[in-house]
């Protein structure tokens, strides 16, 4: 008897944890907010925070390179590109700067603890109609490797896997 | 004997001192300013060396295997600043973090001052591009000077400009549209 009880005492805790562990892969997993054969990508905005020109230029061509080599987009459009104004299923990220710390490379070099570079971006993934369908915020940073602008490409990265997990027509290979 | 010696010593001087003579009248000086392009150029290799240049109004890059070309009046934006690069930079540069008793670090040290030059224009499309070039410290402002007086847009007048351009004065934002 006291078997049986101490059986279904740990099935019951044995089948909490995975309703638990169910619903907690269900938040953690990006939910497919729209498919979109095209995205065009708007220049990095940074109107509250003051950002050096080659860092905000450096933000948008990674920007645009990284969602390009992904592929998972048949067209990858500049901002004010004529022929984006024909594609129906068309998602525009439009990103903000909120937060920017400009380290050092010699400090970095130096003491491999010091001099980190961070730039804070907010992404707001809208539709051609301009209603948003995700927001999000994403950061780049460079620690130990490489000059400051390297953390415009660590920002590239997370946005370009960003959009593909949730907009790609065609998954990422 | 010592004559000997002395014509020998004379010859190798004159031999050092033709080697290292300065260009003749016959060799042309190369013009433009010599810039690395760090990225953004259509159809350019990213971290490229080669020469700017202002032609029939247009911003000529020229390296030894590529050449892109900008008409001046599609810049909407040109600005300067400045940073600092590490004189033992690329493949070198990050053999020497593995040199012993903290030598990369001491390396890592020597730094040499550059200046950057942003641009952003338009391509035949629409669609906006940027290109960020660095060069020898003192020779953007003059460059963008240049530009503006050929047709470029700027959105920091040029007296602001001089100097630093870190971040971009509010003002002048505030005339973007």
């Amino acid at each position: 008897m006291k078997r049986v009880l101490y059986t279904m005492a740990i099935s019951f805790l044995l089948l909490g944890a995975q309703i638990k562990l169910a619903e907690l892969r269900a938040q953690s997993a990006p939910t497919p907010a729209m498919k979109a054969s095209a995205i065009q990508v708007l220049m990095i905005q940074s109107d509250e925070i003051k950002m050096p020109a080659d860092f905000q230029i450096s933000l948008y061509e990674n920007l645009i390179q990284q969602l390009q080599k992904q592929g998972g987009f048949q067209h990858v459009y500049r901002e004010g590109e004529h022929n984006a104004a024909g594609v129906t299923d068309l998602v525009v990220l439009h990103s903000t700067v909120r937060g920017f710390k400009k380290g050092s490379e010699m400090a970095r070099n130096v003491t491999t603890v010091a001099g980190k570079t961070s730039i804070d971006v907010h992404c707001q993934f809208t539709d051609k109609d301009g209603k948003t369908v995700l927001e999000r915020d994403l950061n780049g940073k460079v620690r130990f490797l490489g000059g400051n602008l390297r953390a415009t490409l660590d920002f590239a990265k997370k946005a370009a896997k960003l959009s593909h997990d949730n907009f790609a027509a065609r998954p990422v290979s | 004997m010592v004559f000997r010696s002395m014509q020998t010593a004379t010859m190798a001087l004159l031999g050092i001192v033709g080697f290292t003579a300065p260009p003749t009248v016959a060799q042309q000086p190369a013009t433009g300013t010599k810039v690395v392009q760090f990225m953004g150029l259509e159809g350019v290799k990213a971290k490229s060396t080669g020469r700017l240049t202002l032609e029939g109004g247009n911003l000529q890059f020229t390296s030894s295997n590529a050449k892109a070309n900008v008409p001046l009046h599609l810049i909407v934006d040109v600005v300067t600043g400045n940073d600092s690069q590490r004189v033992f930079r690329g493949t070198i540069g990050t053999l020497t973090m593995f040199a012993p008793y903290g030598g990369g670090r001491f390396l890592s040290l020597f730094r040499s001052k550059v200046d950057t030059l942003s641009i952003q224009y338009r391509d035949a499309e629409g669609g906006l591009h940027g290109a960020i070039f660095t060069m020898a410290t003192g020779k953007a402002d003059a460059l963008k000077k240049e530009m503006v007086a050929q047709g470029a847009h700027t959105s920091i007048p040029i007296q602001d400009d001089a100097g630093s351009s870190d971040a971009k004065p509010a003002a002048a934002k505030e005339k973007k549209p």
